[in-house]
């Protein structure tokens, strides 16, 4: 079994290197001359015994008793090989603490008992988001320090829950330690006596990891090239999925198609490779590949465009703003991009986003990105290579990037070249007007399941009650806006993209929307969320077929079944039903009034303004 | 035919050491490798002619203070005959050339860094392979695994920059190069599992006779063997789970004083 990769996060000063340093001492991993080394050290420096110059080798990090650049350390239990990458927590040091952290499996976020949660903390907090951690455990540390370390212990851990759920993050434990004494960091301790839960290090080596990257969709990224003799390999690591000889790949974002000749990992030729694997292919024709280029499986590729909404973890020393040109890199692909706007700020105080015009080192920003070329990329596939990039200037890493979705083609030359322009109102401040958020309530449902009678009935609702509401609907808008759209699936794409745009602006101004189409893809749904910057809620209303061809309002299901209508939802074209959305109205057994009465009280606290 | 299967855990660790090496070739100009003739950069060695498909697409370096075993000249001079290696025997400066503010033992190990200057300056390479672990040493942890150097080969431990995934810097100054380090997330026995399961041969010294044997292999005069009965490669992998003795612990430099691997590490050292 693999080590597992474990960092450590937490402000300055929250005890995260004596963590380590004592729980490797009292693992017996360190030998008595380091032990030795480390007194010395400690002793030259005037400090008592000090666990964290186990990590903090340089003389700098020592001499002023902080950790500059992230380190690592292994410690192997009966149980378990552990990864520990200790990082320093310090704003200025971000580039150190993201090295460390953008290659593991868990994190450990240490909270001073003394300090409790501190802006740091948070910040720290918003990468665990980003970083899309889902394994973390919380240590309250310091509890030595404290008279009454129980009542103290159980008032952070529920500041730390209470703050990490709002967030999303679900952490596995939330533990008391005290980390000079050791107490519950190997062993159970006098000052935690009262804990009857794990201790970290069980806590730790109960940490499951195991992801079926294999079974994923393929993604392989091309790193080369090589020839030998006449054959051409080509080289790259299978990022997850499985390649079996044989198998017709496409090459993105070309799109151009051979089949697996030969797969060799030399000296030897194998049948099958899958996620994590070093390969070269020798494929069936000569086409065209080189670095830089994805391979896929013909029907799960990726999505490709000009544009790019991502979420940024921002490093540069200067503010990224609107109009800076910068390089991307995706995979093995380098690709000119232009950052068209700064959708938003995440604050560290609430993890909520805040209209900006600059995001500034260690800030997470919401951007759209764009590109003459056309650029392929996994919004939602984290396995894959091109779900992540980075961003470089001058030759500088100045940002870390999450593909949150890749937009339909910005059209004609010179797109790239667009700034768009800011509104001179803030979202907050129609909000304080208004009384309410603008927000997008995306219902999506099998033609028939009761999307348009909801949506109908809840503005009313809600107009009655003073909100500012308004619905679009899919065919409706088929008349008018999207009169030139048909029912393929590019269609359908395109259909929703221009709605989500329009219900974006709408949101943007304030208004609550409501938005009733079929929608029945979730990567266009997915897109659609990211297109609504102001808010987005995925509403779906469910029906059992056999219910919604019953009703069947339109006449459309019977004439689909005499084969009338192509293409039509349910019949003769799929719908991917929600994984997981926001909300679930039941129109199978739940009246309409019951339905409306449901989603009105959601809307209600969704849309609630901040004061 | 196929070969029965690595360990998984290890066919991990292989697949991103040839992931990283076809990185650095594709990246950058001028890529040379340093061999020690060490377990580490022999068993690199093995992973370079998997990534190339048999080939080693560059020159292997041998910083030569001409202070090695004589066991470690008969090992290369076999390998590079059966392998057909591209060697280049690089001799390095005498001690009167280097700091003479480094402890003495130091000052040994302070040859090869100036050694590495020279032929830096003379060949223009612009990436330098080596195989060195974070589980070494404490310094060494703190490492990226692509780390550029300043244009005198210096290391600026507090100004790294930062490598997200696998996103390595590979932005390289006029001058200046970049140290590539493929075998980072190793440990030492995960190498000696992987030396066994490919067997990869190594130089005799790593194995016990009469209850002693090298752990870590350095320039003869500075270099001791460590009490151990371990003559068999499954002997030096249980050795090592249960040890709680520093790999480098034969190593003279290192001990010397507080930061003298600090210092040399700052001035180029590997």
């Amino acid at each position: 079994m693999s080590a597992l990769r474990v960092v450590m996060f937490g402000d300055v000063d929250a005890g995260k290197s004596t963590i380590l340093g004592r729980l490797m001492v009292d693992c017996g991993y360190v030998p008595r001359q380091k032990l030795d080394e480390m007194e010395r050290s400690s002793e030259r420096r005037g400090v008592p015994m000090e666990y964290s110059f186990l990590l903090d080798a340089f003389q700098i990090e020592r001499d002023q008793a902080i950790t500059l650049d992230s380190s690592r350390i292994w410690l192997r239990t009966a149980k378990r090989e552990i990864v520990f990458v200790d990082a320093p927590g310090h704003r200025e040091l971000i580039r150190n603490l993201v090295s460390g952290a953008s290659e593991v499996d868990a994190a450990i976020l240490v909270i001073s008992a003394e300090e409790g949660i501190t802006a740091q903390t948070r910040r720290q907090a918003l990468f665990l988001q980003w970083f899309g951690f889902t394994s973390v455990i919380v240590a309250i540390n310091k509890l030595d320090l404290s008279a009454a370390p129980q009542a103290r212990y159980e008032e952070r851990a529920a500041e730390a829950d209470a703050f990490l759920r709002g967030l999303e993050i679900a952490p596995l434990a939330i533990l008391p330690v005290a980390a000079r004494e050791g107490a519950n960091l190997a062993a159970p301790g006098a000052r935690t006596a009262w804990w009857r839960g794990n201790t970290l290090l069980a806590e730790i080596e109960a940490i499951e990891t195991h992801r079926d990257d294999a079974n994923a969709p393929l993604r392989m990224v091309v790193q080369d090239v090589y020839r030998r003799g006449a054959t051409r390999w080509i080289v790259g690591r299978i990022d997850c999925g499985t390649i079996a000889r044989g198998d017709a790949l496409t090459f993105w974002p070309l799109r151009t198609t051979a089949r697996v000749a030969r797969i060799v990992r030399w000296p030897d030729d194998v049948e099958r490779a899958s996620a994590g694997a070093a390969v070269a292919l020798e494929l069936d024709e000569r086409i065209f590949v080189d670095r830089g280029a994805i391979a896929t499986h013909e029907d799960s590729g990726p999505t490709t465009g000009h544009a790019i909404s991502a979420a940024l973890l921002w490093l540069g020393e200067r503010p990224a703003r609107a109009g800076a040109n910068l390089r991307m890199r995706l995979g093995t692909r380098e690709i000119a991009v232009t950052i068209a706007r700064i959708d938003e700020t995440f604050e560290p105080e609430d993890g909520r986003g805040r209209a900006a015009e600059e995001a500034r080192a260690g800030d997470i920003a919401a951007v759209t990105l764009v590109a003459r070329e056309t650029i392929a990329a996994d919004p939602a596939l984290p396995a894959s290579s091109i779900s992540r990039f980075i961003l470089l200037d001058e030759g500088r890493v100045v940002a870390g990037g999450k593909v949150r979705a890749v937009a339909a083609t910005v059209r004609g030359e010179g797109a790239t070249n667009i700034v768009a322009a800011r509104s001179s109102v803030g979202r907050d401040e129609r909000g304080a007007r208004n009384g309410h958020r603008g927000y997008v309530f995306w219902l999506t449902g099998l033609p028939s399941s009761g999307k348009s009678t909801i949506a109908m009935h809840v503005e009313r609702m809600l107009f009655e009650r003073g909100r500012h509401v308004y619905v679009l609907d899919g065919d409706t808008l088929r008349t008018t806006l999207n009169v030139d759209l048909g029912f393929t699936e590019e269609d359908r794409r395109e259909n929703v993209r221009r709605i989500a745009a329009i219900a974006g602006i709408f949101a943007d101004a304030g208004i609550v929307v409501l938005t009733a189409l079929i929608s029945p893809y979730a990567a266009d749904r997915e897109q659609a969320r990211a297109a609504c910057a102001a808010g987005f809620a995925e509403i779906y209303v469910r029906c059992d077929l056999e219910t919604a061809e019953k009703r069947d309002v339109k006449g459309h299901y019977r004439r689909a079944r005499a084969g009338e209508l192509e293409r039509f939802t349910g019949v003769s074209a799929p719908y991917e039903a929600p994984q997981r959305p926001d909300l679930v109205l039941d129109t199978t057994h739940e009246s309409v009034e019951a339905s409306a009465a449901a989603f009105v009280e959601f809307i209600e606290r969704t849309i609630r303004h901040a004061e | 035919m196929e070969r029965s299967h690595l360990p998984d855990d290890l066919e991990t660790l292989e697949s991103q050491s040839i992931y990283i090496l076809r990185e650095a070739f594709a990246r950058i100009d001028r890529p040379a490798m340093l061999w020690s003739i060490g377990k580490d950069s022999t068993a690199l060695l093995w992973m370079v002619r998997k990534a190339f498909l048999g080939e080693v697409p560059f020159p292997l370096v041998l910083l030569d203070t001409g202070m090695e075993f004589s066991e470690v000249y008969a090992f290369r001079d076999r390998l590079v005959r059966e392998w057909s290696l591209p060697i280049l025997n690089e001799a390095c400066p005498p001690e009167s050339a280097v700091d003479q503010s480094l402890p003495s033992a130091a000052r040994h190990a302070a040859r090869k860094t100036a050694g590495l200057r020279a032929l830096l300056e003379r060949e223009r390479y612009r990436a330098i392979v080596l195989g060195i672990r974070r589980d070494e040493q404490a310094i060494r942890a703190k490492e990226r695994v692509f780390s550029p150097r300043n244009a005198d080969g210096s290391w600026d431990p507090q100004r790294q920059p930062p490598e997200l995934w696998d996103y390595y810097c590979t932005e390289v100054p006029d001058g200046a190069h970049v140290r590539v380090h493929p075998l980072l997330h190793w440990t030492e026995r995960d190498i000696w599992r992987y030396t066994q399961a490919e067997g990869i041969p190594f130089v005799s010294l790593y194995l016990a006779r009469n209850g002693q044997r090298y752990r870590s292999l350095g320039e003869s005069n500075i270099t001791f063997p460590i009490p151990s009965e371990a003559d068999t490669i499954e002997k030096i992998v249980a050795e090592l789970a249960t040890t709680r003795e520093p790999e480098r612990a034969g190593r003279a430099m290192d001990g010397e004083s507080e930061d003298a691997f600090e210092r040399l590490r700052a001035g180029g050292y590997m």
